[in-house]
């Protein structure tokens, strides 16, 4: 070896670490599960040689294949959190029916690949019986992206997995049927971070109160400039109270976004009554006839209130129910609203714009009516 | 939860971090490797010095890529050879085990 | 805990950790979460209190006791710390609770990342056994899948994260990233079922992601990165805005037209919806009649989707297919949400040697990025500060048209002249 920059040479300890011919550790650093085991025989047979696909009925897809085969695919909703036991059911399934092999998609639905036509309707009685509805195909409403909120996150103003049981029980018999003008992407997400995304509708909470501060330990559990450089404003300042270095909040200039919660524990945002909903809609991710969007808000000061949420799914279904009336074929619920102007959307669903709706962040010109276009 | 160096009692949390961290000495310092199951060579007390020296100037932890880029020119190695080594010296990871055993606070956020 | 005290006071008489003898069941009451098991949509509620009856792991005892406290008091209890296995950084998202005296069973709850196969396929093979191998060490509660694309094994104490992380691992599974590296990627089906799929996404994720595989399990950028690769412009798996260099399939020639499966098409849903559903929404106005004929000017499509959604068996993507590459998609958090930005609009992907220009030329990019990034700044966000020409310019890739939706409205650059 060389030696080091000054003449100083390697001890040996650091000779022994960098020439050990083993690592300590015995990993297979493989990355990705490998998939094509994963594949069905017919899949693979068929791999990148697909013609065409129909929905002969909710639930069920059918893709034909150049050389004449076609696949079955029944898919079915879950809860996302599931057990080992859930899985084994559908392993179950996927053994008696599919030949061993099943998959899950971007939005939480499980999935079972069949060449034989004749195991669908069978799979669906069994997947129904057993609780897991089929449907989540075509101009449905899909299931709901989500993340952990209380059963594990460590900055969450809410749940997670029980704001979708509340969702998805409101509009099951969406989720199995194929009635709305187009999939209807749901998401919801426990803090402003918005780890659902965006979405058609989303239920996101938005916190009303800047953090309170643990001033006694925020030193020892906080790297302070942190905290500061995560202000999107500028609002924190280093300070000293009873004696110890610590961190204030400028409450005129916080906009409560949270962003120095997940920097630092001791300025809790969280507050089971001033952490309440908004409900923003029209997000959409696919290039299909209009450009991506995000999504805009059009609700909120709705109560944090479990186990069931009765306020935020009331909104969602007028929201919903609105939609299903008043779009065309084809339209996405952003679409929908860009057709109708955002004056119906509000009386149509019953909701209030209000001021704070107009936006007053880094490019709030680019969202105001630069144009003499009007609705009366 | 404490660990015990020279008879005195430290407290530390259930991560194994130092709750003060004026409490930090070389003796805490070892014992705290000890439980890590690290022997503290020269390599490991020239880390914990550079990690300690960076936090009193800067108040925070360096990011790990100042660490690495730290080791690499000081070593002469580039950027993938830094970073086996480190994990070599310190084979849970350089926030997990170098900044536990420097006395620093304990990495926030998954997000 | 502030702003707790008056909604605890509603909770009444609860006793964490001891079980109740009440029809000899494990679990405690759980009057708030018991809420949720009625309803049509299958219940996670159910699902775990079968669980725990079943296997009487007291820490699903605790945690749906905690779950239950704080339904009552409408706050969370998680922290975080640092739990990982030997030579990784990341990977194990850790779990404390900051009540333990009160639920002395959920003291730890630690969650394994755990990256599935491009695709999200499995075979009941390879399911069931990272089940047993879970059940085994962990509480047998699984996620499928979180937002950024992993398996989640949730439940585990720090004692046994290695050898149920070693056991795992020698099967053929790895853990998922974290941090401030590499991040676990999603791909959606593609080739693997689905006909507008541009090009094979699942084999890209496999390769890109054991490309860097090195710095997802021991990270050391300035924040994390994520990849997703969607088959086509529907991009389903939300590529543009859940990351930050989204890969999605497309297509430089014409859209391929079936003309009898038109006709068959039009015959069967009538004039009028052609007119109405596929002609009048196409963005740029590309398709038009022509002696009742329908004509797609190529020189005009964007690449959209929409009339080969509206029209399957007609209509199918051309025959010179690649990627689009879009950058800097990410979340709500400090600067707001932020979509992907097309950087490369046309990239062959048809073999082993595309691939590694890709990834090539990904490297460069990443590159850039570490130096001319922040801490804590999503590439996205390194754009905004430093500008999109600076990136084209550091990164070596011509400014194109297609990069930007019309040019600059105000004259204020230094000219090179």
């Amino acid at each position: 070896m060389n030696p080091l920059p000054g003449g100083r040479h390697y001890t040996q300890s650091e000779k022994n670490i960098m020439s050990s011919p083993e690592k300590k550790w015995k990993t297979i650093e493989s990355g990705p599960h490998t998939y094509e085991e994963a594949l069905h025989p017919v899949v693979r047979k068929n791999y990148g040689k697909w013609k065409y696909h129909e929905i002969p009925r909710p639930g069920v897809l059918m893709h034909v294949a150049e050389s004449g085969d076609a696949i079955w695919t029944v898919r079915a909703g879950t809860p996302r959190q599931d057990t080992v036991d859930m899985v084994r059911v559908l392993c179950d399934i996927a053994d008696k029916y599919a030949d061993g092999y099943l998959r899950f998609t971007v939005r939480n639905n499980v999935e079972f690949l069949t060449p034989n036509s004749e195991h669908v309707e069978p799979m669906i009685q069994e997947l129904e019986s057993r609780g897991f509805p089929v449907g989540g195909t075509g101009m449905c409403v899909s299931s709901v992206a989500h993340t952990q909120g209380w059963l594990h996150c460590d900055i969450p103003a809410t749940d997670a997995s029980g704001v979708v049981k509340s969702m998805m029980d409101y509009v099951y018999q969406e989720f199995k049927d194929m009635q709305m003008p187009n999939k209807v992407r749901l998401s919801t997400s426990c803090c402003s971070i918005n780890c659902g995304g965006q979405a058609d509708i989303a239920i996101v909470v938005k916190h009303t109160r800047p953090p309170r501060i643990n001033h006694d330990h925020l030193a020892t559990i906080c790297e302070l400039p942190k905290a500061v450089a995560r202000c999107p404003v500028a609002a924190i300042r280093p300070t000293v109270v009873n004696g110890k270095r610590s961190l204030m909040v400028d409450e005129a200039k916080c906009i409560c976004c949270g962003a120095c919660f997940g920097a630092c524990p001791a300025m809790e945002i969280n507050h089971p009554e001033h952490s309440k909903f908004a409900i923003w809609v029209g997000g959409k991710n696919s290039n299909a006839r209009t450009k991506p969007s995000t999504m805009s808000i059009v609700a909120h000061n709705l109560p944090n209130n479990p186990p069931r949420w009765p306020e935020v799914t009331e909104v969602i279904g007028k929201i919903l129910s609105a939609y299903k009336a008043g779009g065309r074929p084809w339209e996405r619920v952003g679409e929908w609203i860009n057709r109708i102007g955002w004056k119906r959307f509000f009386e149509e669903t019953g909701l209030t714009f209000d001021d704070n709706m107009i936006d007053s962040y880094r490019h709030a010109r680019t969202t105001f009516n630069q144009s003499a276009h009007v609705r009366f | 939860m404490g660990i015990e160096v020279n008879g005195v009692n430290y407290e530390v949390d259930e991560n194994g971090y130092l709750v003060n961290l004026e409490d930090w000495n070389e003796d805490v310092a070892v014992k705290l490797a000890e439980g890590e199951e690290i022997e503290m060579g020269e390599a490991h007390w020239d880390l914990v010095k550079f990690l300690r020296n960076y936090y009193e100037e800067y108040q925070i932890a360096p990011a790990v890529k100042v660490l690495t880029k730290a080791i690499a020119s000081e070593k002469g190695m580039d950027k993938k050879e830094a970073s086996e080594f480190l994990y070599g010296m310190f084979p849970k990871g350089p926030a997990l085990q170098a900044c536990k055993i420097a006395g620093l606070p304990k990495p926030t956020g998954c997000v | 805990m502030e702003g707790a005290k008056d909604a605890s006071s509603r909770e009444g008489h609860h006793c964490g950790g001891c079980h109740s003898e009440e029809n000899g069941k494990f679990l405690n009451p759980t009057p708030m979460l018991n809420e949720l098991e009625s309803g049509p949509w299958p219940s996670f509620v159910s699902g775990f209190k079968e669980l725990a009856e079943r296997t009487k792991k007291p820490m699903l005892r605790g945690v749906l006791d905690q779950l239950e406290y704080s339904y009552n008091t409408k706050m969370g209890y998680w922290k975080g710390g640092l739990v990982t296995v030997d030579g990784y950084g990341a990977g194990i998202i850790t779990r404390y609770s900051m009540i333990k005296d009160k639920f002395p069973e959920a003291a730890e709850f630690h969650t394994m990342r755990i990256q599935p196969a491009p695709g999200l396929h499995y075979n009941t093979a390879m399911m069931r056994e990272l089940c047993d191998i879970w059940e085994k060490y962990g509480s047998g509660i699984i996620t499928l899948h979180g937002q950024t694309g992993d398996i989640m094994l949730q439940g585990i104490e720090q004692d046994k994260v290695q050898q149920c992380f070693d056991e795992l691992n020698q099967s053929g599974w790895d853990l998922g990233g974290a941090g401030a590296g590499m991040r676990t990627a999603v791909s959606c089906i593609g080739q693997g079922r689905c006909e507008n799929a541009c090009y094979d996404n699942l084999k890209l994720h496999l390769k890109v992601l054991k490309h860097f595989v090195g710095v997802l399990h021991r990270p050391e950028w300035n924040y994390k990165l994520k990849f997703k690769f969607s088959g086509c412009p529907n991009d389903c798996t939300n590529a543009i805005m859940r990351s930050d260099l989204a890969v999605i399939g497309t297509w430089r020639d014409a859209i391929q037209v079936d003309r009898d499966e038109v006709n068959a098409w039009v015959e069967k849903k009538g004039m009028d919806v052609l007119v109405n559903q596929v002609i009048n929404l196409c963005p740029t106005k590309a398709i038009s009649l022509k002696d009742g004929e329908m004509h797609i000017e190529t020189r005009d499509c964007v690449r959209c989707m929409h009339c080969l959604n509206a029209m399957p068996k007609a209509l199918s993507p051309g025959k010179e297919r690649g990627i689009s590459l879009l950058m800097g998609g990410k979340n709500t958090l400090k600067v707001g949400v932020n979509m992907g930005s097309l950087i490369i609009p046309f990239m062959k992907m048809e073999d082993d040697e595309d691939i590694e220009a890709f990834i090539e030329q990904i490297e460069e990019i990443i590159d850039w990025w570490e130096d001319a990034g922040l801490d804590h700044e999503r590439i996205g966000e390194t754009i905004e500060r430093v500008g999109l020409k600076q990136f084209l310019d550091g990164v070596g890739i011509e400014a194109d048209i297609n990069m930007v939706t019309r040019p600059r409205d105000n004259p204020y650059f230094k000219a090179p002249y």
